[in-house]
């Protein structure tokens, strides 16, 4: 399988912190993984992210998506990659139709093309009766469902799905990862998830990796992480590594 | 096309909250509304001046007649005639009912009447070699005034200084009167014409201006551009909450991530804002121009160039945009950003000389009042309205708000990479 994205030994200092967010990381994610990148609070996982989407610039390192850096080939990397937030990136007095041709116009989609992807997805995620409703009127699955559509308007070779799941019912949860693995089936787009929700990782990944304190603790293939550590499931693995210790800063 | 959806997003979410429709346009209108009435007076009493006068006439003949013509002729003085003692009209001006007090003595007319004959009686006499002596009363007549403690040396001066010239014209004409009568007693058969004493020299008074206007600042005309400039500065609220709550909902982390659009939406968010700016703007402009006469104050004169006037809005609204970019960029809560951009644009305004013009404000105040923006503006606006300016001459105040907009845009860069790179 050939490499998607490729971290070598980057570092993230905040500049008052006492500590580097993200110490030495490096790791592959390849084409048509569903990776899962796991951590307790605070262990760097939004600074990784951040940077893998050229946010602000590593301290140390590098980061290739498809061979190109930030530093070099910003606007070509950012083309390879979709962004779905953790919060409900929309606008709620807009309507969830006007969201996605705002946001697809922003990708530098547009026409007939837009219209009918737009419309396609909303259809897939059981919302084409109420894309016409202000996002302000919509349940909290409704805008999950919403907010993950916009992050694949573009056809990404790379999402990122930052707690796609958090605050929802079982059947708009069901329908996302369900919508998540076909396209990472029919189309093999590469999926980087991070979570809290363990046994929906152990579920839905093909590779887990663990970071805590900024480092990787551990990696590899979701089954053979935990039988390798001897445990049943990827929560113990997770407590197993990281501890029981709170994260409180 | 990018920044044309742009600025259809910013113009939806705009039209569909109500609550920032109304301070955007609702509030400055009643402002100039309420503010231009409440005013009013303050200006008349300014520019026009209609001085509260009492005149205690006992003469009740040709000088004191004449007198009050004059001064109602001047349309400088709200007369009102009363009869009372010298102490009575002191407590009256002491008291502030009047700003002046004139009093006419007994028999004034009478004695400049004998005193205008007297000379002239003594002046004929000395051309026929007649030595014989005249009595002349040498006691002067006095018209006494009596002003408020509180009023300007330099207006009690112009005052007096027209008082003097009002009964100088009299006794001319007194005095005139006389020889006239000395002349026809000595030629009877003579049929002189009448001797004109109307002003030999004429003094013309004009505003100098550009482009011949010649308009007097009134309430409408400072309260409207001046309000106007504060409600586009009030734009910067909106403006950075839109900004920040971008930023705390995800949606910025989003744009960001797309190849080159965050710019773009930054920019539609700006160009919205500054046509809202021009929106309110004309709407003002239309306010000034047909509701406020209809409410019996002036008509808003706009001046002689609308394009001038339009490119100055434009030059403010970018200020003002510029201005609500660095809030939004810097503070970290919405909470912060309105408190923050309230108080700064309320302290430029009245820096500005929006709530009580420069021209009264004390001189100390009027050399800090350039360093606020809306002083600018307002000073642009001025210039078209009061005096005519054109392109050229309202250039460095333009070139004054387009750079501060350039300063906060550069601004708001910094900070936001200085923040990227910490």
């Amino acid at each position: 399988m050939s490499i998607l994205v490729d971290i070598q030994h980057v570092s993230k200092k905040y500049k008052d912190a006492p500590r580097a967010a993200v110490n030495d990381l490096s790791l592959t994610i390849n084409k048509g993984d569903i990776f899962g990148l796991l951590g307790p609070n605070g262990a760097g996982k939004t600074t990784f992210i951040s940077m893998l989407c050229g946010l602000f610039p590593t301290t140390s390192g590098e980061i290739y998506i498809n061979g190109l850096t930030h530093k070099t080939n910003s606007k070509a990397c950012k083309q390879v990659i979709g962004v779905v937030p953790q919060e409900i990136a929309l606008y709620p007095k807009l309507t969830a139709w006007e969201n996605l041709m705002f946001l697809g116009h922003m990708y530098g989609l547009g026409g007939s093309d837009l219209k009918e992807k737009v419309k396609e997805n909303l259809t897939i995620l059981g919302l084409e009766a109420n894309m016409h409703q202000k996002i302000i009127s919509y349940s909290g699955g409704m805008k999950r469902r919403v907010n993950l559509i916009a992050g694949l308007l573009h056809n990404p070779q790379l999402l990122i799905l930052d707690e796609p799941t958090v605050g929802v019912d079982v059947q708009s949860k069901q329908a996302i990862i369900e919508h998540l693995k076909k396209l990472n089936k029919e189309k093999g787009m590469t999926i980087l998830y991070t979570s809290h929700h363990l046994e929906e990782a152990e579920d839905f990944c093909s590779h887990i990796a663990i970071i805590d304190d900024g480092k990787l603790i551990t990696r590899g293939a979701t089954k053979e992480l935990i039988s390798s550590n001897n445990c049943n499931s990827i929560e113990e693995v997770y407590l197993k590594i990281t501890g029981v210790k709170f994260r409180d800063k | 096309m990018k920044l044309l959806y742009s600025i259809y997003k910013e113009y939806k979410v705009l039209t569909r909250d109500r609550a920032g429709l109304a301070i955007t346009f609702i509030m400055p209108t009643v402002l100039i509304l309420i503010i231009t009435l409440i005013q009013d007076t303050t200006f008349r009493s300014v520019n026009e001046a209609s001085v509260p006068l009492l005149i205690v006439d006992r003469d009740n003949d040709s000088l004191s007649i004449a007198l009050e013509k004059s001064l109602i002729n001047s349309k400088f003085f709200v007369i009102t005639k009363k009869q009372m003692t010298d102490e009575e009209t002191k407590t009256e001006i002491a008291k502030g009912t009047y700003f002046i007090g004139v009093i006419i003595p007994e028999n004034t007319s009478k004695k400049l009447r004998e005193k205008s004959g007297a000379r002239v009686t003594k002046l004929l006499n000395s051309f026929s070699g007649d030595s014989t002596e005249t009595a002349v009363d040498t006691n002067k007549s006095n018209v006494q005034l009596f002003f408020d403690p509180i009023t300007k040396k330099s207006f009690k001066t112009t005052v007096s200084n027209s008082f003097e010239r009002i009964i100088s014209q009299i006794e001319m004409q007194s005095m005139m009167s006389a020889l006239n009568e000395k002349m026809q007693e000595s030629f009877p058969l003579a049929k002189p014409s009448p001797l004109e004493i109307t002003p030999i020299v004429n003094l013309k008074e004009d505003y100098a201006s550009y482009n011949n206007s010649s308009i007097i600042p009134n309430s409408v005309q400072h309260n409207v551009p001046a309000w106007t400039l504060f409600a586009m500065f009030f734009i910067c609220i909106p403006l950075a909450g839109n900004i920040i709550k971008e930023r705390d909902d995800g949606s910025a982390f989003r744009l960001l991530t797309m190849p080159g659009s965050y710019m773009i939406v930054i920019l539609g968010k700006m160009l919205t804002y500054v046509i809202v700016s021009l929106i309110q703007f004309a709407l003002m402009l239309c306010v000034g121009v047909f509701v406020l006469p209809m409410m019996g104050m002036p008509e808003l004169n706009i001046g002689n160039s609308l394009p001038v006037l339009f490119l100055v809005a434009f030059a403010s609204g970018l200020a003002a945009t510029g201005f609500g970019l660095l809030v939004g960029t810097i503070a970290t809560s919405h909470d912060q950003a309105s408190l923050f951009g309230a108080v700064f644009v309320i302290i430029l305004a009245a820096i500005g000389g929006i709530w009580v013009p420069t021209f009264v404000m004390p001189e100390v105040m009027k050399k800090i009042s350039v360093i606020s923006p809306l002083n600018w503006g307002l000073e642009a606006f001025y210039g078209i309205f009061l005096r005519g300016s054109g392109f050229k001459e309202i250039f460095p105040e333009v070139a004054k708000l387009l750079a501060f907009f350039g300063a906060s845009l550069g601004g708001a860069y910094l900070y936001q990479k200085y923040k990227r790179l910490k």
